[in-house]
């Protein structure tokens, strides 16, 4: 396993260390449809879609759709693999709900479509932090051995979003802790796979805030108070042309 | 959330300042400068990055950077969550965000408005 260590001229809170160190070991462990080494593979992979020519064309071309070309991939993953993961890297605020079903139609299931998704999400935010505080990228993780629990949620179905989900009143006892009564859209998102959303929510929370603050207005958890918060916050959204 | 925010607190502050288009703090302790940084990481201007991490510290101190900075990455995720799912932006923020208030930030104008 890699040493998740911070070492420089900053003191990280212990807690976001931790968040890390939990992050990188779960992407090492099989997940719910991908094996650990696939999972790595998937990080490895968002890495080099930062280094791919053909994201950085298509990144300044009026539609993604106009160049055409072969992503500088790491050969672990399939195209369509790589096209999710290298687009979704590079240009999240253009992605489309046909390009989705493009994915899908392509033979990536929801479920690993999800789980891609959420590995994606966690190693941008790890690697942004380390990029902002001008440190290297943690190693990847060695995977772990071990078959995938293949768990799709039960109560999954398609509502408004593009991806199955839940809805509170569809979650059973299988599925683990997903949530309570209610839950915002962007909660929901990944709760087709119950240990992608867990994932996920785990480093993100820590990141951000927990879940039992964020209707907290006036929180008091961060060493930044919530307008603060929320101008840094809304500042990366509109960066990103995040519609949510 | 920030509208929400700036609500409990009582404090006036422009929204458009999240698009870039309003100068100063806007009534935000350290406004001007947690915009900057948000911006040079996003854009992932390193010199930029080094030289406003300095000024938060010196500002706010280095908890409040290292703050800054996580919530930065956190939204690195977030945007991807919602992108790549079709989280429908109607449930936003406990479904405060309507038409109107997106238009009056410029929200309709990003390409992922015509999927919203």
């Amino acid at each position: 396993m890699s040493e998740i260590r911070y070492k420089g001229p900053y003191r990280v809170r212990e807690t976001l260390v931790e968040a890390h160190r939990l992050a990188w070991r779960r992407i090492a462990e099989p997940g719910a449809w991908l094996e650990g080494e696939r999972r790595v593979a998937v990080a490895a992979e968002v890495r080099a879609a930062e280094d791919c020519a053909l994201c950085r064309e298509r990144k300044e071309a009026l539609s993604p759709f106009a160049v055409e070309g072969e992503h500088a991939a790491t050969d672990r993953m399939s195209a369509v693999e790589v096209e999710l993961i290298h687009r979704l890297t590079t240009d999240p605020g253009r992605l489309s709900q046909a390009w989705a079903e493009g994915i899908l139609a392509a033979g990536v299931t929801e479920e690993v479509y999800v789980e891609i998704v959420s590995i994606v999400c966690i190693v941008m935010i790890v690697d942004t932090f380390r990029r902002s505080l001008d440190l290297p990228p943690f190693d990847l993780p060695v995977p772990a051995a071990g078959e995938p629990s293949r768990y799709r949620a039960p109560g999954a179905r398609r509502h408004d979003a593009w991806i199955s989900l839940v809805q509170p009143e569809d979650v059973v006892e299988s599925d683990g802790d997903l949530y309570g009564p209610t839950a915002s859209p962007v909660v929901k998102a990944f709760s087709l796979v119950p240990r992608a959303k867990r994932d996920y929510w785990d480093l993100a929370e820590e990141h951000y805030l927990p879940g039992s603050e964020m209707t907290n207005f006036a929180t008091g958890v961060r060493a930044i108070d919530r307008m603060q918060m929320e101008l840094v916050a809304g500042r990366v959204s509109a960066l990103h042309q995040c519609v949510y | 959330m920030l509208r929400a925010s700036t609500e409990v607190s009582g404090a006036e502050f422009d929204l458009n300042a999240v698009n870039g288009s309003v100068a100063g703090d806007g009534g935000i302790e350290g406004g001007t400068l947690l915009h900057a940084f948000a911006e040079a990481v996003t854009l992932r201007d390193a010199a930029r990055t080094a030289s406003l991490r300095d000024a938060l510290v010196d500002k706010l101190g280095e908890a409040a950077m290292i703050d800054a900075a996580a919530i930065a990455a956190a939204f690195h995720g977030f945007v991807r969550l919602a992108d790549a799912t079709g989280t429908p932006a109607a449930g936003a923020a406990g479904g405060q965000v309507t038409m109107e208030f997106r238009e009056s930030l410029g929200i309709n104008d990003f390409h992922g408005a015509r999927n919203a």
